[in-house]
């Protein structure tokens, strides 16, 4: 603790001496901080309490009725909050894949899957859009299936769906000690073929016996929900994982060699090891795709088809109002989705706050004490 | 037999990191694999742990073939060269950790681990330190945790990469002590790498030297150090100098002296190079029979415990010597002053053989 103490001194004189050094003349400071000020003031400040003020300037009353009386409203919102998440829930899956894949192996076209990751940021929302209205729209490739016996496919798909499942929890929770795996946990090859099939056709059979899915029937994927989700999840689609690669190369795989060597099984170390340290990462990917899917116009404009109540979500909402002159509607569905940015921002800064929390200490110098 | 590995080779796209290696570890053993970087030590190591794969070959623990065993089956302790302690996890954690991920069947109660991981905190003296986060360790202590988190599986073998290699020299220093220290006490058959050969030799019972992928030599450190059986051990084990020689009737002649012979050797050959270590070189004002060389002297560095003296030979060779400081205070040696210098021992290998031995 002494050492800390003496080391502490030369370190704030060092510190305040490089301080006079930047130091600029006052007019720059002030001047720079007020240009900024002015900026920020007419730009974001101005602008985003306008949104309140307006949707409030007939009272609390008309807008809660504005907000929840319209059932169109209600159902946008609605919608929003269902695509929202399950878009997230799906890049959140794809981002953790990529960045492990990428941070951890090397492979052929590991570069290209690293170009094409960012592809969603730099392709136009409304040109993803189309895409999807191009393979799954009424003329696209895929168009005149679905509408034939579009539900054909989801026996296929939920059984493939299982029996990946099934492998992959069979690898992860198959015992470390030889001595400790009773029977079927030695045959990795019969069980992992065998227990595939068997898991598929129970799966399929199950599906059809039952008739979960209907006959002849069109599976709606534009102009409905799925579309929604399928472009919102391809506009968010790069965030998780580009939050999650420099923090998983960071990290280097070190600490998951170590956990395995310990014995943990492939859950473990994820759970364990892998999880806590990408930890901000995520959770930092997790706000910002989540702010963006909430907040998506373009892709999901194409896709729609504006069928209100229907197809809308919060931002096509707003619009559709301010289209139709209903200006203190369309304020107070903006407010709502202005809120639901600035909680999210509050969250963002909050965590933010708490990452060095293990850090903080300072690095004790190389000298050392033995006990 | 602990450990026994049979011809195992790796390569990396061009780069053969191991080839054809066969090696044995005896229990309780303390090994060190000693080589410069790139001579496919710590792949060896790796692959032991299993977290390579050896493209041929086998590698058999107590004659029980583990080559396609996964590393956690294994059950071997490894520990990282830069520690890889989790760093989210107290020192507590990180020690417990092998014990906490085991199968409910076979993990030990909370009050077992407890006493277990207060055990091994009292085995890298760390006892207070429990609740520290890695960050809040220095290098040293994070060491001996992560040997401490290796130990706690109790494992059968112990691999250490380059342990203290991230270190500095004083502590690096009291660790070699110790973890010596701690083998006595545990005898757990243990192998680390290093390319410090003065770590090598004075932690290590047995030295395996090795060189672009293959084994050069292995033995006791004496043994290494004293009967090095290839000049690339010589070579690496401590300074030498270089002179072109030849051996006739059994006794080895440097070519360009045409004195006295300086040494013994057995197979006569034309064309050999003879290596004097420089605290084996004696530097003398006369001749007293025997083997020598004229040279001037070029430099002198008198600080540590050797005296360093660079000379240059009269066929215009640089040649270095040491001695103690008594005698060089009794010599009373100048810059640029001619001398005689009289190789004490020396160690002859045939010049075309190269660095590999046959």
């Amino acid at each position: 603790m002494n050492t800390e103490a003496i080391l502490e001194k030369p370190q704030a004189i060092a510190g305040a001496r490089i301080r006079q050094a930047q130091q600029d003349p006052a007019w720059v400071r002030w001047g720079l901080t007020l240009a900024v000020l002015a900026v920020v003031g007419v730009l974001v400040v101005i602008p985003v309490v306008n949104i309140f003020a307006e949707a409030l300037s007939e009272g609390a009353g008309v807008y809660w009725k504005n907000l929840f009386a319209d059932p169109d409203t209600r159902q946008s919102i609605i919608l929003t909050l269902t695509v929202a998440p399950i878009a997230l829930a799906a890049n959140l899956l794809f981002g953790l894949a990529a960045a492990w894949a990428i941070a951890r192996f090397d492979f052929p076209g590991r570069t290209l899957l690293t170009a094409l990751i960012d592809l969603p940021f730099s392709v136009s929302p409304v040109v993803a859009g189309l895409m999807f209205v191009l393979i799954f729209g009424l003329q696209g490739y895929f168009g005149p299936f679905l509408r034939r016996d579009g539900y054909s496919v989801m026996p296929y798909a939920i059984s493939i769906l299982g029996t990946g499942l099934f492998v992959l929890l069979f690898f992860l929770f198959r015992p470390i000690n030889p001595q400790a795996r009773p029977g079927l946990w030695n045959y990795p090859w019969l069980v992992g073929l065998g227990g595939s099939v068997a898991v598929f056709g129970l799966l399929f059979f199950v599906q059809q016996y039952f008739e979960v899915w209907p006959r002849n029937q069109s599976l709606k994927i534009i102009f409905a929900t799925p579309g929604l989700i399928l472009a919102t999840a391809f506009v968010t689609f790069p965030f998780v994982a580009r939050e999650l690669i420099p923090v998983m190369e960071a990290v280097g795989p070190d600490e998951e060699l170590a956990a395995v060597s310990l014995g943990a099984n492939g859950w473990q170390m994820f759970w364990r090891v892998t999880v806590p340290n990408i930890k901000w990462g995520l959770v930092y990917g997790i706000i910002l795709c989540n702010a963006r899917a909430m907040g998506e116009f373009g892709a999901v404009y194409v896709v729609s088809g504006h069928i209100a109540g229907k197809t809308d979500t919060m931002p096509l909402r707003i619009e559709k109002l301010f289209q139709e002159y209903n200006l203190p509607g369309s304020f107070a569905v903006a407010s709502l989705l202005t809120l639901l940015a600035i909680l999210t921002l509050i969250a963002k800064t909050k965590l933010e706050r708490k990452v060095p929390s293990t850090a903080k200490f300072p690095e004790p110098k190389t000298s050392e004490t033995r006990a | 037999m602990s450990i026994l590995i049979k011809n195992v080779s790796k390569t990396f796209g061009n780069f053969t990191a191991l080839d054809n290696v066969s090696l044995e570890v005896p229990d309780g053993a303390l090994l060190a694999l000693l080589g410069p970087s790139g001579s496919g030590k710590t792949t060896l190591l790796r692959i032991i742990a299993g977290l390579e794969v050896a493209e041929s070959g086998t590698v058999l623990h107590q004659e029980k073939d583990i080559t396609h065993q996964s590393a956690r089956e294994r059950r071997v302790g490894f520990v990282f060269q830069h520690y890889a302690l989790f760093r989210h996890m107290t020192v507590f954690e990180n020690i417990a950790f092998g014990l906490r991920v085991r199968s409910r069947q076979t993990r030990p109660s909370e009050g077992e681990i407890r006493a277990k991981v207060h055990e091994l905190l009292k085995l890298i003296q760390l006892e207070n330190l429990a609740q520290r986060y890695p960050s809040q360790l220095s290098g040293g202590q994070r060491q001996r945790v992560a040997l401490a988190r290796a130990l706690a599986v109790e494992p059968s073998v112990l691999l250490l990469d380059e342990p203290f290699g991230s270190l500095d020299a004083k502590v690096r220093q009291e660790l070699r002590r110790w973890l010596r220290q701690l083998h006595d006490e545990i005898h757990i058959t243990s192998v680390f790498v290093t390319h410090d050969q003065e770590e090598a030799m004075e932690v290590a019972d047995r030295v395996v030297v090795m060189n672009e992928g293959r084994i050069e030599q292995l033995g006791s450190p004496d043994e290494v150090y004293n009967h090095p059986a290839t000049p690339f051990v010589y070579n690496f084990l401590g300074n030498v100098n270089l002179f072109h020689g030849r051996v006739d009737d059994g006794k080895a002649y440097i070519t360009e002296v045409a004195g006295e012979a300086v040494g013994q050797s057995h197979p006569s050959h034309e064309n050999t190079v003879v290596y004097v270590r420089p605290h084996l070189l004696e530097i003398d004002r006369q001749a007293n029979g025997g083997g020598h060389f004229r040279a001037r002297i070029k430099h002198i560095n008198s600080a540590g415990p050797l005296v360093k003296v660079e000379a240059t030979t009269e066929w215009g060779a640089p040649v270095h010597i040491e001695m103690s400081q008594e005698r060089f205070g009794n010599l009373q040696l100048m810059k640029d002053e001619a001398v005689f210098i009289i190789p004490k021992d020396v160690k002859v290998f045939q010049a075309h053989e190269g660095p590999r031995p046959k």
